[in-house]
């Protein structure tokens, strides 16, 4: 009853096994082999034609596989050979290959979101190209349909790629070790003895040793089959989801995250908030509402420089005292920004980024009022000299509206009758400015840089450029008024950033890494104990060894150490069974003279095409293959 | 201390981003969000940012704003408590700024008898500059001087300002009842001002 029942169930689960085989998914070689491939890049998908390519990747018979069927093309057969096309790994590539193509005119044109004022340049500059290429929406390419097109294809596609085989994974890692093969000789290790034990006894026996080396178990009539491994799966499907994980968590800062900078003068302060910031990227869902609302006061900042070796001018060190709060009313607190060492506040971390110098005006009009007094940062163009260049601009003058370019050289030196920066650090500051009255074009509503100067509408005043050390005035001609250099402030530039996704994506970045490593490092592998009463009442048992992958050896040596184990087992109880009783005291010698003679199988003996069985049985079809795997691996050791 | 170029990363963001806006398409647009004008008539200069109109129910209330103008008094919005209460968040330095004040200005003067206050919010500007900017446009309401933003942090769980220029309309129950992001004209200002004030005929 147990025998006939036994086989019945496992029937069905063979038969599905079956269906597998056939669609060349489930054999071990073929399995692992593909993915690599896949994952290399260069899978079958990528070689053969795309029916070919669908048919291989398909869970469904190849009938239905193509979008043809019956020599008629049908909607459904359509789209599914679309959606194959869509998820293989040659498309994914393409798609990659395609995205960042077309990111290149985001950085060979100027943007519209990043320096609008470019755009405009642009525009001028020229004005019959401009229109058609802003029509391609070539000024905002990340923001530009056919670019959302193309990562909206890729993302599909790798879901779409991911998804399904986290699935197929699912079911491989829960999968039940399949019922022994009816040869365990033909396995690539195999190892046979006599006990004297009754079938049903050495099976429960075998079960047990194998139990406690925990193999999954699963056992019929005369047989017992154990496997081992299944971490492999786990890792395997680790690393596809936790890939998932990723996508979703840089898709997460994406949505949820976002980017601002902001110039800050010492002395000054500011919040959050996007009137006070001077890029603002959010995220797709990110409102002005949702900024941390935390405050930031430059307090000072100091930059130190090598002043001398081959290294001058080189930075050694920037600090950047700062005092914040986390929210309005929050108690004040205080913190030494550097490079690389930001500010987190409210999961919200503040670079510093930059630095430069803003020297301090003060601009009398030509009726003697003071229209602008403070700070101005000024903008380095030399990096190495911090020679900065900037603008001052005086909108209510009166009577006319001033302007002034300006540059600011932290040491001044005399160069050969010219004036230049010789070291960062200001040691020698001087400004020299050319004034313009006119119009600056800013009543008229159209944005403008605060660092560059719209001469369009002014005429430069006539006077000799002169270098202006602290505390020096420069009066204008006709009365237009006086400006005064009175020293300099120091500003440093903050990015600020808010990624939600930034850990998720690193955690499931390592979990990848471990899964990918768990896949790598572990076979599944296979141990079948047969047993079956012989002619003169002792029992006849055949262990059977197989591992899936051929990655990582050292399955030989596990083989032989179970078959120890289970000889032990067997025949050390058959030994005290032969105490009590009347057993043979040579079995030993015996066991080991036919286990010795079964491991040398000679590889000519080994299963070839020839003897692989017509019946479609998995086990032996799939292990003929694994056989002269096995068998070819043994002529190359030693003995 | 320098920036990088766009990475894969952020091209990964951006599918991912897409893929989650697709799924959330038809979602959006709650009551307070809808950018559609509820009263007619209404003309929109083109440059100008998009202006929503809240009708009464959706109308958030406007935090308890205080601090000291640009000419060094106290003042606080709950003194105008009962009136309309125009709030300009503007700099001297900001062009689209200089080109509604003319308009503020002329709003603020002709409305003033009707119950409707305007008040000021000079963000990131120096005081010299400020008060010049008030003399050449002849702007006679005060203007708080907030040059750490922590009056555009009060509207932080409100309607936080976007833009520089931002105009507020609060209406008489200290409700925020309109806003324009971006420069305003006359004509769009003051038909959601009469509107909020009730002086629509």
């Amino acid at each position: 009853m147990t025998a006939a029942t036994g086989d019945a169930k496992r029937g069905p689960a063979e038969d599905e096994e079956l269906t597998k085989v056939t669609q060349g998914t489930l054999s071990p070689a073929g399995e692992n082999g593909s993915e690599l491939a896949e994952a290399n890049g260069s899978g079958s998908a990528g070689r053969k034609s795309p029916e070919l390519a669908a048919a291989s990747r398909s869970p469904l018979p190849p009938a239905s596989s193509g979008p043809v069927r019956g020599g008629r093309l049908t909607v459904l057969g359509w789209l599914r050979w679309g959606w194959r096309q869509l998820t293989s790994m040659r498309t994914a590539l393409i798609l990659l290959f395609l995205l960042a193509v077309a990111s290149v005119p985001g950085s060979v044109l100027p943007q519209e979101g990043i320096d609008p004022a470019a755009v405009t340049q642009y525009y001028v500059s020229h004005p019959a190209l401009a229109p058609i290429l802003n029509r391609l929406s070539l000024f905002s390419v990340f923001a530009a349909p056919w670019f959302a097109a193309i990562y909206l294809l890729l993302f599909a596609s790798l879901a779409g790629c991911v998804l399904p085989r986290t699935v197929r994974l699912i079911g491989s890692a829960r999968q039940r070790p399949p019922r022994a093969p009816r040869n365990l000789a033909r396995l690539p290790m195999s190892a046979s003895y006599t006990t004297d034990l009754t079938p049903a006894a050495a099976l429960a026996a075998a079960a047990g040793v194998l139990g406690r080396r925990r193999f999954r178990l699963d056992q019929g009539d005369g047989w017992v089959s154990a496997e081992k491994g299944y971490l492999r799966e786990v890792g395997n499907l680790l690393f596809h989801v936790a890939l998932l994980a990723v996508l979703f968590s840089v898709g997460l800062g994406g949505i949820f995250g976002y980017k601002a900078d902001r110039l800050l003068i010492v002395g000054q302060g500011f919040a959050n908030t996007p009137t006070a910031l001077d890029v603002f990227r959010p995220g797709r869902l990110v409102t002005p509402g949702d900024l941390q609302p935390f405050s930031i006061n430059l307090l000072s900042f100091s930059a130190k420089y090598v002043t001398s070796g081959p290294q001058v001018d080189e930075p050694i060190s920037y600090n950047a005292w700062l005092s914040y709060q986390s929210q309005p009313g929050a108690q004040v607190q205080h913190y030494l920004l550097r490079v690389n060492h930001p500010l987190v506040v409210d999961n919200v971390s503040v670079y510093l980024i930059g630095h430069g110098y803003a020297p301090v005006f003060k601009v009398t009009d030509g009726t003697g009022k003071v229209r602008w007094e403070g700070p101005v940062p000024f903008i380095p163009v030399d990096q190495t000299t911090l020679t900065s260049e900037g603008v001052i601009k005086v909108p209510d003058a009166v009577p006319d509206q001033l302007g002034f370019a300006g540059v600011f050289l932290p040491t001044a030196v005399d160069v050969g009758g010219t004036l230049q920066s010789a070291f960062p650090a200001a040691l020698n500051p001087r400004v020299s400015l050319v004034a313009f009255a006119g119009n600056l074009g800013m009543n008229s509503g159209q944005a403008q840089s605060v660092y560059q100067l719209n001469t369009k509408g002014m005429r430069e005043l006539p006077i000799a450029p002169r270098p202006l050390a602290a505390g020096q005035s420069m009066r204008l001609p006709d009365g237009a008024g006086t400006v005064t250099y009175l020293g300099y402030q120091q500003w440093i530039s903050l990015a600020i950033t808010y990624d939600p996704g930034q850990l998720p994506a690193l955690i499931s970045g390592f979990a990848a890494l471990a899964g990918l490593i768990l896949s790598f490092l572990i076979r599944r592998r296979r141990v079948f104990v047969r047993a079956v009463s012989a002619s003169d009442g002792s029992t006849e048992i055949t262990v059977g060894g197989l591992a899936r992958s051929d990655a990582a050896g050292g399955f030989e040596a596990e083989f032989t150490d179970l078959t120890e184990l289970l000889r032990n087992e067997h025949v050390g109880r058959s030994w005290q069974a032969a105490r009590t009783g009347d057993g043979t005291a040579d079995q030993p010698d015996d066991f080991n003279s036919q286990e010795r003679g079964r491991l040398a199988v000679p590889a000519e003996s080994a299963v070839t095409a020839d003897d692989a069985p017509a019946s479609g049985d998995y086990h032996e079809a799939a292990l003929s293959r694994e056989g002269k795997r096995g068998s070819d691996a043994r002529q190359h050791k030693p003995g | 201390m320098s920036r990088q170029p766009v990475s894969m990363r952020s091209a990964l963001a951006a599918a991912a981003t897409a893929l989650a806006l697709l799924a959330m398409a038809g979602c959006d647009g709650g009551a307070i969000a809808a950018d559609t004008p509820q009263s007619d008539g209404q003309s929109f200069v083109s440059g100008s940012y998009a202006s929503s109109f809240y009708p009464v129910g959706h109308r958030p209330q406007a935090p308890a704003v205080s601090g000291t103008t640009l000419t060094g008094q106290q003042l606080s919005l709950a003194a105008y408590s009962g009136d309309v209460v125009v709030l300009n968040f503007w700099g001297s330095w900001c062009a689209p700024c200089r080109a509604e004040a003319p308009a503020l200005g002329t709003l603020a003067r002709q409305l003033q008898s009707k119950g409707v206050r305007f008040v000021g919010v000079d963000i990131r500007d120096e005081p010299d500059s400020a008060l010049a900017f008030m003399q050449t446009f002849r702007i006679g309401y005060p203007s708080f001087n907030d040059p750490d933003d922590e009056i555009a942090l009060l509207f932080r769980s409100t309607v936080p300002p976007a833009a520089i220029p931002t105009t507020l309309v609060i209406d008489r129950k200290g409700r925020i009842a309109a806003r324009i992001f971006g420069e305003s004209s006359y004509e769009q200002l003051k038909s959601l001002i009469d509107e909020v004030a009730g002086l629509r005929s």
